[in-house]
C-alpha cells in the first residue's frame, strides 16, 4: 500500500495541475475543480463550494486511480541522453515557422541549431554532452550540457558562451533558488543573470552604460538562451505552466555584469567568497526594475530615499522576507563609500530604513504575512516594523551602469535565494 | 521548395511516461485523509470545511492537517514523512 494523492485546483489553475502531474510521471492524477478566484469568495461561499468540492472527492475516491509514491524527476540519472536529430526546413522562414509552430520561440527568430554548431559550442567545455546539470523545473527536464548548447545556439549565442551557461544551469537547479516557485507562478519572476570576474569582460558581458538595456551581444543572448532553457527543457510554457499574470521584459533576457571597477567595495564574487580571479554567475529571482533617480551627493540623504523607494506593500519580499537588491550607479556608490560606509553598513542603513509598518498591508496581505513571516518576526500587530529581509545580509547590492544618477530596484519573488556557482575555466577548444 | 536540413532537438528527451504505481481507494469509509494547505487565501477555510464534510457525510476515519508557510515553496520533509505514515489519501492545493 502506498499514500494516494488527489489535488484541489483552481480552474485557472487546472493547465498547470493536469501539465505538471504528466510531466511528473503521474497523468492520471486526479483534480477537484473549484471555481477560480477562490481566496476572493465570501465564508459563506467557501461552505458551498467544500459542500460540491467533498462530494468531488469522494466520487472520486470511488473511481479514480489515485498515483502513489513519491514524485521522481526527469533527471535523477546523472548521464542524460543525446538529443534527437530531427529533419527542419533548410530555409530561415521555414525554419522558424517550424519552431514556431513547436512553440520553441521566445517569439523572436532562432538560429538553426545544427550539428556543426552545437558541436562548435560543446568544444568549450571539458564536459561530457550528456552530462546532466540540472532538472528543469517544472516539468524537471534534463539539462544536459548538450541541451544547454542546442538551446545556446538557438538563442543565438557564441560559442564560448557555454560554460557561463552550464553555471546559470547549475545555480537555477539549486534548491534554494526555488525553480518551481519561479517557473509555474503568476507573479512576473525571471530569472536575472549577474556576472563577475574575467570571463565577463572576456565575452563581453556589459556592466556599464545601458548594461540592462539593448546592444550587448552577450547580455541579450545569455539572458535569451535561460528563458529557451527554462522554456524548452523546463516545459513552463507561457499559459501552461507558466502561469505569469503579465510577466516582464526581462523574460525576453535578463543578464549584465558586475561594473567592478566603478565598484568601492569586493564585487559580488568575492562578498560571496569566491576567489577574485574566478569567474562566477549569480541567479536572482527578479520581479522586475524600477529606476531610482536622485542627485542626492549626502550619503544619509541617498539612503534614506532609496530606502523609502523599497518600502511598498505589494512587494513579495515583504510578503514573504526576501531578498531585495540595489544596483548601485557608480556615482551613488562613490558618495556612500566617500562617507566611510562599507558594503555591510549600506545594507545594514537601507535594511533598518526600509522597515514598513504592517498596517500598510492590505488586510489579505497582512493576514497571510503573519502566517508566513510569524516564525521570523512573532506576534506581529499593525504597527509592527516589517523589514525586507530576514536579516540585513539580505539586502543584495551589486555596482552597474555608467555615469548617471540612476540606481536600480530589483524586487525579488520573495520566496528565492540568489544564487552562485563558478564559471569552468575553458580549455584550449578540443580538436 | 527548399531542402531540408538536420538540427537537434532543443527540448528535453523522454519527459512524460508515466512512473508511478496506482491504486483504487475504493471510497473514503475509515480511511485517514491528510491535506496540505497551500495557505492561499481562503483554502485553510475549505480545508475545515472538507474535513467535517468527509468526517460526516462520508465516512472518513480522522483528518491530518498541515499548512505550508507560502505556497510557492514546498512542504518541510517532516510533513511528508507525517503524510505518509498516517494517511491512505493526501489532498494538496493548487491556484488562488
Amino acid at each position: 500500500m502506498g499514500l494516494a494523492g488527489m489535488t484541489i485546483c483552481s480552474t485557472a489553475f487546472e493547465t498547470l495541475g493536469r501539465a505538471q502531474a504528466k510531466a511528473l510521471g503521474c497523468p492520471d492524477l486526479p483534480l477537484a475543480i473549484i471555481p477560480h478566484p477562490f481566496g476572493l469568495r465570501t465564508r459563506e461561499q467557501v461552505r458551498r463550494i467544500a459542500s460540491q468540492c467533498a462530494e468531488d472527492i469522494a466520487r472520486i475516491a470511488r473511481e479514480a486511480e489515485a498515483p502513489v509514491g513519491r514524485s521522481p524527476t526527469n533527471a535523477e540519472s546523472p548521464r542524460g541522453r543525446r538529443a534527437q536529430r530531427i529533419e527542419a526546413p533548410g530555409d530561415h522562414d521555414g525554419f522558424n515557422r517550424y519552431c514556431r509552430d513547436r512553440r520553441w520561440s521566445d517569439g523572436l527568430p532562432h538560429v538553426p541549431p545544427t550539428p556543426a554548431r552545437v558541436d562548435a559550442m560543446l568544444r568549450h567545455t571539458r564536459r561530457a554532452p550528456e552530462d546532466v546539470v540540472a532538472a528543469i523545473a517544472p516539468a524537471y527536464g534534463a539539462a544536459t550540457v548538450e541541451g544547454i548548447a542546442i538551446n545556446a545556439v538557438l538563442a543565438g549565442c557564441d560559442p564560448e558562451y557555454l560554460p557561463l551557461l552550464i553555471a546559470a544551469v547549475e545555480a537555477l537547479g539549486d534548491a534554494t533558488f526555488n525553480l518551481q516557485g519561479i517557473q509555474a507562478t503568476t507573479n512576473s519572476v525571471a530569472p536575472w543573470l549577474i556576472v563577475n570576474g574575467p570571463a565577463a569582460r572576456r565575452l563581453g558581458v556589459n556592466g556599464g552604460l545601458n548594461c540592462l538595456g539593448q546592444g550587448s551581444w552577450a547580455n541579450a543572448t545569455l539572458g535569451r538562451a535561460v528563458r529557451l532553457i527554462l522554456q524548452n527543457i523546463g516545459g513552463a510554457l507561457p499559459g501552461e505552466m507558466d502561469r505569469a499574470t503579465q510577466g516582464q521584459p526581462g523574460k525576453y533576457t535578463f543578464c549584465c555584469a558586475e561594473n567592478e571597477d566603478g565598484n568601492p567595495w569586493d564585487p559580488l564574487h568575492v562578498e560571496r567568497g569566491y576567489p577574485r580571479p574566478s569567474s562566477t554567475v549569480t541567479v536572482v529571482g527578479a520581479a522586475g526594475t524600477l529606476n531610482m533617480n536622485t542627485h542626492a551627493k549626502d550619503a544619509d540623504d541617498l539612503l534614506r530615499v532609496l530606502a523609502d523607494t523599497l518600502a511598498h506593500p505589494t512587494s513579495n519580499d515583504y510578503h514573504f522576507g526576501g531578498e531585495p537588491w540595489i544596483i548601485l550607479s557608480p556615482e551613488h556608490a562613490e558618495v556612500l563609500k566617500l562617507a566611510g560606509l562599507t558594503k555591510a553598513d549600506v545594507k545594514r542603513r537601507l535594511w533598518e530604513a526600509s522597515r514598513m509598518a504592517a498596517s500598510r498591508f492590505a488586510a489579505r496581505d497582512y493576514a497571510r504575512a503573519r502566517h508566513t513571516r510569524g516564525p521570523e518576526l512573532g506576534v506581529m500587530t499593525a504597527d509592527t516594523q516589517i523589514p525586507a529581509a530576514p536579516t540585513a545580509d539580505g539586502i543584495g547590492i551589486i555596482v552597474a551602469g555608467g555615469p548617471g544618477t540612476h540606481s536600480v530596484y530589483v524586487p525579488t519573488f520573495g520566496q528565492t535565494r540568489a544564487v552562485t556557482r563558478e564559471v569552468e575555466v575553458e580549455a584550449e577548444p578540443a580538436r | 521548395m527548399t531542402e531540408n536540413s538536420l538540427i537537434l532537438d532543443p527540448t528535453a528527451p523522454g519527459a512524460s511516461a508515466p512512473r508511478h504505481a496506482r491504486k483504487t481507494l475504493g471510497g473514503l469509509e475509515g480511511k485517514v485523509v491528510g491535506f496540505i494547505d497551500n495557505a492561499k487565501p481562503n483554502f485553510h477555510h475549505l480545508v475545515d470545511d472538507l474535513a467535517e464534510l468527509l468526517v460526516n457525510r462520508h465516512g472518513v476515519a480522522s483528518i491530518v492537517k498541515h499548512r505550508k508557510r507560502s505556497a510557492s515553496i514546498p512542504a518541510p520533509p517532516q510533513v511528508y514523512a507525517d503524510v505518509r505514515e498516517k494517511c491512505d489519501l493526501v489532498i494538496t492545493g493548487s491556484g488562488d
